[in-house]
């Protein structure tokens, strides 16, 4: 068959049935209306006026997530985890960061434009999403931002939410400030072999450094922003700090935990308190993990693998049984850590393997373990899978609080 | 063991280039590179991971054991050791070359891979190629050694495209620089 004529023919045919479709809807009301109604007749269907669903704010049982996905492209999306149902989505750019406010109904991200799609200007832009239909607010310039895989930690708000800290690498590494009330950048701090952000109190932030150090910024007397660096905690050639550690905004807690499982609390201040280290393998009763070459035991693995739940004071790690030098291989079991007194509370299976995880800060908590194709909605005190959907590939994961 | 030769491996990336590029392509990258420079101290890397590809080489990762040598658009190919994202092999390029329509980055991390065919160390520089769609064929995450992203010469979660005309990933390359023994 000659496909042009074919598809012609399709055209032709789809036209006529438009027409048709049109004409009996402007004709039916007339001759409906001539038409006596049965006794049981169903009720004449309400005519409707299109609009948008209200979004309500991020609730605590919900789950937002950015997808990376070189075909779908950039976007960020919301899952309500009590049904497992697509809530909404949110336009961003690919590589893009986000966060929520502490209003849970704000959200920004972190994102960057070319005029020409692929070239052009540049344009790198806090942007800004709310109201009730979560609808965009504006965006504010900023002076540049990394562009790389999505990395939760190089995007984040002050606790009080009055600031936002993005972390600049073109190439030299800083982190720009922003406040979100004047909305506009009102300083680029240096932090030279530096990476990341990890805030604290009103307006401070640390930074993880190569050397195996913090750097810690802060505003000084001049209301400037001096930066030093604190004592080396660890070694990063053998055991490096991973980029996905934890902190709780609230309180300031960073849990930097490392390729080989050694967990180290730091309470984030102007002068840092370095507790003292922990591994995750020993608290499991094994042998402490070691980058030496050939050793396979557990270790947390994935491309999110951390999440941290601040009131019980729980680390949920997601784990896998390899070599050193694996840890972004997707984890077959969800260790549930005592974070207080360094004790594995359960080991969880994950359905397949999963690459990122996440837990609601609610007195109820639900635990989310997701691959590249399917996100779980896990009991975390049983470990029981409570309901799955099927997800575009996702990079970054955020819930209420953060 | 032989302590790598920065000298001469210089002179020969040089002539390389200078063989490949014209004047003001040249001096475009170097002003790329310069700008870079200080985020990037690639002789200190290259000492350490050349030390780091010593001990690799002696004892191997589980990827060193199961790399090959023969087949560039499958995964463990001895080259792609730390590799992330997709290969130029299989979208119109090669190990070295970006495919037509999109151009390679002037910058780059660097890497250390065992050939499992004369049981040496190479160093690899892992370049992007940019300004075409992400490829999206043959996608790879190989980590031997990689580094997070505060030590960013080492990473490979980098959009490596500084010194382009175009951000837009594509596929990465795995480009021989020499010997890191």
């Amino acid at each position: 068959m000659n496909p042009i004529a074919h598809k012609a023919g399709r055209v032709a045919v789809g036209a006529a049935g438009l027409l048709m479709s049109i004409a009996a809807g402007i004709g039916a009301p007339t001759w409906a209306a001539q038409q006596p109604a049965a006794a049981d007749a169903p009720p004449v269907l309400q005519s409707e006026t299109a609009g948008v669903t209200p979004f309500a704010g991020l609730t605590p049982h919900e789950l937002s997530y950015n997808t990376l996905d070189g075909l779908t492209g950039g976007g960020i999306r919301v899952i309500d985890g009590d049904t497992a149902k697509l809530i909404a989505t949110v336009y961003s750019s690919q590589y893009a960061n986000f966060a929520w406010a502490p209003d849970h109904r704000t959200l920004y991200v972190s994102e960057t434009y070319w005029t020409l799609g692929n070239r052009g200007q540049r344009e790198d832009v806090l942007s800004i999403y709310g109201g009730p239909a979560l609808s965009n607010e504006g965006e504010i310039p900023l002076p540049g931002r990394l562009i790389s895989d999505p990395k939760t930690n190089t995007f984040a708000l002050s606790p009080d939410g009055r600031y936002a800290y993005d972390y600049t690498f073109q190439p030299a590494p800083g982190v720009s400030v922003t406040d979100l009330n004047a909305r506009k950048v009102v300083t680029s701090v240096e932090i030279p072999g530096c990476g990341l952000v990890f805030p604290f109190g009103k307006r401070g932030f640390a930074s993880l450094c190569a050397d195996g150090s913090l750097a810690v910024a802060d505003l000084d007397r001049q209301g400037k922003y001096s930066v030093h660096r604190t004592k080396r905690f660890f070694d990063i050639m053998k055991d490096p700090v991973m980029d996905e550690s934890v902190a709780d905004r609230g309180s300031g807690l960073a849990l930097f935990i490392t390729n080989d499982g050694w967990v180290h609390p730091v309470q984030l201040g102007d002068a840092p308190r370095f507790d003292p280290a922990w591994s995750i393998e020993v608290a499991a009763g094994l042998s402490p993990a070691t980058s030496t070459v050939g050793q396979i035991t557990w270790r947390p693995s994935g491309q999110v693998p951390f999440a941290y739940d601040a009131p019980r004071r729980r680390l949920f790690a997601l784990m896998r049984e390899d070599s050193p030098w694996n840890n972004e291989k997707a984890g077959s079991e969800i260790w549930v850590l005592d974070a207080r007194h360094h004790r594995l509370l359960h080991r969880w299976p994950v359905p397949e393997s999963a690459l990122l995880v996440a837990i609601t800060p609610d007195a109820h908590p639900l635990l989310f373990a997701l691959s590249q194709e399917w996100l779980w909605v896990m009991d975390p005190d049983s470990g029981a899978v409570l309901r799955a959907t099927e997800i575009v590939t996702p990079g970054l994961v955020r819930v209420r609080g953060e | 063991m032989k302590r790598l030769d920065v000298d001469n491996l210089g002179e020969r990336l040089t002539r390389r280039l200078a063989g490949r590029l014209s004047r003001r392509s040249a001096l475009a990258r170097l002003g790329a590179v310069l700008v870079a420079a200080p985020a990037f101290p690639l002789l200190p890397v290259q000492r350490a991971r050349a030390a780091d590809a010593g001990a690799v080489a002696q004892q191997g990762t589980d990827f060193s054991r199961a790399a090959q040598t023969h087949d560039d658009t499958a995964c463990n190919y001895w080259r792609y050791c730390g590799i992330d994202g997709n290969l130029c092999s299989c979208c119109g390029g090669s190990t070295h070359s970006c495919p037509p329509g999109s151009q390679p980055s002037p910058t780059s991390w660097i890497g250390s891979c065992v050939n499992p065919g004369d049981q040496r160390s190479y160093l690899v520089a892992y370049r992007d190629c940019c300004g075409a769609k992400e490829c999206n064929k043959c996608s790879c995450l190989n980590t031997d050694h990689a580094m997070p992203i505060y030590r960013p010469q080492a990473n490979n979660h980098i959009i490596w495209c500084f010194g382009t005309q175009s951000f837009e990933y594509h596929c990465s390359m795995a480009v021989l620089v020499g010997l890191a023994e």
